[in-house]
């Protein structure tokens, strides 16, 4: 038997049909508990919306996928998230290889102040990327054109990322998630600070990669949600302020026959 | 008025100005605002006029005439050449002819006319034979203003004096180093003194001070034993300099002597009042400012570049370096210069720890003894005489100019290396 070596994710281990599982997930900044007894599982080669009111923990779940809330000093997580059968949170990973394999675009397009191909290539150097310039011109290619942006940029790839238009340095941004292969990619109110038309083709973005990724998004935009996503999950804020899941399923079913009447009442419009 | 003050009563919300009132109000509250900005301006102006007279007050020193008198024509002595164009024997002659031979031994057993060079024989002369002596020193304005009067008093006082026009702020004045004789004087050593001290206070300020910075900003955890750190490093920002000073007298001077004096290395002619301990103290003078400064320029490196970089999975480390360094590294730069103009024109921990106000060599290694431009302004303006306060001036112009040429240089490293996010 030939012998592999896996880190400490074994990616040959799957998770079956679910790419992440989140298991009773209880998040907390100090002492206050922002999120409540969360569970849910993200379908493989889908996207899966959260929505909800501001500040119902939905952005904290999707943060907690790859440990982006390790660097906010004072929070903590309880529970388990399931990557490849394996918990993130034990105490053998590290949290730069969760992030490497689980990607995330924020919610204000943030490229490096460098050039475009900088940007692109920044990921992979770091990550240990070997390969003759061929090798990175073909991969900063394959990254913008997979956030469909080629077109847009590929006169002026030595230009500041930073001189391109707000739609335009998200797509950036998702093609420099795209540059280190990652498996899921998070995506935090992507679309909040774009016109309508950034707008329209971010989602059609994520159609495209739909068929090679697991994307989660956040988003305050319920036509969006109800738009591009498989699979939306509804969270509301409890009593003491913390967000917990109310309703996860099927869009066509969050959308048109909500089980909650708390989930039917969001939808309609009736608050949040 | 009663009526307004009707309306005030039968309204339960208040009274909202209307009608003509609206143009009163505006009227009285533009007049608020036009006093304020008055007392703005004037402000402003205070503060340009106090510059301008201190600009009005040096350079009224540096320049102006001066009545200069010789012992002996040099005309007389050469028969009718220029002393400058004299060959350097034909200059020893002149000098062995009109000084006794005792004296002559004695310059030549100081360093042997051999091998001595041109100049400073001819400088022997003029010091020695010629005997130039400035007799009277005016100021720019008299001289400009008032010139008959000047030439008719030096005729009547001293008819033998020549007068002509002098800026105390020469190529001679920056090259020469320290005299007694305040135009033979010059701030050469002083200016290669203040380099030295700033090149050691900078090598030792700038890593510690960028690499602290990075520790306390990025690192370390918001507990209580950081705080007090934190406090601390803030507080020594404003500890008054000679209190480096005493600090730098007892720990560089005195304690660490057999280092500072360079016994340690082998230099035997020395004690702790070097280079070394003033670069040192003035390092831990400006250390506060340069670990705070540089916290400053991390901390404006925007959170949404680090988040970038974490979530493509980079380590801390990598974060740092590729983004949050290069990002402050303006920041950082401009805070650098700023200290360093600070450690220029510091003076009170350079007397504490024994700066000497008189040395006529240039130092060539960190164990010598120094002088810098402040100690030497310092020193000049507490001598008696006009020529003294001449020579303090044309120093300040040295130091102020080098200043502005610092801060100059950091404004521009800002501006160019300044990027957008």
């Amino acid at each position: 038997m030939a012998t592999t070596e896996f880190s400490s994710i074994n990616t040959l281990q799957s998770n079956g049909k679910y790419a992440v599982e989140v298991h009773n997930a209880y998040i907390y900044y100090g002492t206050f508990r922002a999120v409540n007894n969360v569970s849910l599982k993200i379908e493989r080669q889908r996207i899966t919306a959260f929505i909800g009111p501001s500040g119902c923990g939905k952005s904290t779940v999707l943060r907690a996928i790859n440990r982006m809330n390790d660097l906010i000093p004072g929070s903590r997580f309880e529970g388990k998230i399931l990557f490849h059968g394996k918990n993130i949170y034990d105490p053998d990973v590290d949290p730069v290889e969760v992030r490497r394999r689980i990607g995330m675009v924020f919610q204000k397009p943030n490229p490096f102040p460098k050039s475009i191909y900088e940007n692109i290539m920044f990921g992979p150097r770091i990550n240990g990327w070997r390969g003759t310039k061929q090798q990175a011109d073909e991969l900063v290619e394959r990254a913008l054109r997979g956030a469909a942006i080629w077109d847009e940029v590929k006169d002026k790839l030595h230009q500041p990322g930073t001189a391109l238009s707000g739609g335009q340095q998200q797509r950036l941004c998702i093609a420099r998630a795209l540059a280190v292969q990652p498996e899921v990619i998070l995506m935090d109110e992507p679309c909040s600070s774009l016109d309508p038309i950034s707008t329209l083709k971010i989602e059609e973005l994520m159609f495209e990669l739909r068929q090679n990724y697991t994307i989660v998004i956040v988003t305050h935009n319920m036509q969006q949600a109800a738009r591009v996503s498989d699979y939306t999950a509804f969270f509301l804020m409890n009593e003491s302020r913390a967000g917990e899941l109310i309703e996860y399923g099927p869009t066509t079913q969050i959308f048109q026959n909500p089980q909650d009447e708390r989930t039917e009442n969001y939808i309609s419009g009736r608050f949040g | 008025m009663s009526a307004q003050s009707l309306d005030q009563r039968d309204r339960p919300t208040g009274y909202l100005p209307e009608g003509a009132d609206i143009n009163r109000n505006i009227a009285v509250r533009r007049l608020r605002g036009a006093i304020w900005h008055a007392i703005f301006v004037s402000s402003l102006i205070i503060g340009l006029l106090a510059l301008a007279t201190l600009i009005y007050t040096i350079v009224n020193d540096t320049f102006g005439y001066i009545a200069v008198q010789t012992k002996v024509d040099p005309e007389e002595l050469t028969g009718g050449r220029p002393l400058e164009e004299l060959s350097k024997e034909e200059l020893i002659e002149i000098l062995r002819a009109n000084v006794s031979a005792g004296l002559f031994r004695r310059f030549d057993r100081d360093e042997p006319f051999s091998e001595r060079s041109r100049e400073s024989v001819l400088q022997l002369v003029e010091e020695r034979v010629v005997g130039r002596e400035v007799v009277a020193v005016y100021k720019l304005t008299e001289s400009l203003l008032e010139r008959e009067r000047i030439e008719a008093t030096v005729r009547e006082r001293f008819p033998r004096a020549k007068l002509e026009f002098h800026s105390w702020l020469n190529r001679d004045f920056l090259t020469r180093p320290m005299s007694s004789v305040p135009i033979l004087a010059g701030v050469g050593n002083a200016i290669l003194g203040s380099l030295w001290v700033i090149a050691i206070t900078m090598l030792l300020a700038i890593p510690i001070g960028i690499l602290g910075g990075v520790y306390l900003e990025e690192y370390a955890s918001d507990t209580w034993y950081y705080r007090l750190i934190e406090t601390n490093i803030n507080n020594l920002a404003g500890v008054p300099s000679i209190i480096y000073g005493i600090l730098g007298l007892a720990v560089f001077v005195r304690a660490f002597e057999s280092f500072t004096s360079g016994a340690m290395f082998g230099v035997t002619d020395s004690n702790g009042r070097t280079i070394l301990s003033a670069g040192l103290t003035m390092a831990l003078l400006v250390l506060p400012l340069m670990i705070i400064n540089a916290r400053e320029a991390i901390r404006a490196v925007p959170q949404s570049i680090r988040q970038a970089s974490y979530g493509l999975g980079a380590t801390k480390w990598q974060t740092v370096w590729h983004h949050v360094l290069p990002n402050a590294l303006p920041g950082i730069l401009t805070g650098t210069i700023l200290s360093v103009s600070r450690a220029m024109g510091e003076t009170a921990p350079l007397i504490v720890i024994g700066a000497s106000t008189f040395i006529v060599f240039f130092p060539d290694s960190v164990f010598d003894k120094f002088t810098v431009i402040p100690i030497q302004i310092y020193n000049w303006t507490s001598q008696p005489g006009a020529q003294f306060r001449s020579i303090a001036a044309a120093a300040i112009i040295v130091l102020l100019v080098t200043l502005l040429a610092l801060n100059a240089t950091a404004i521009l490293l800002r501006n160019r290396l300044r990027r957008s996010y």
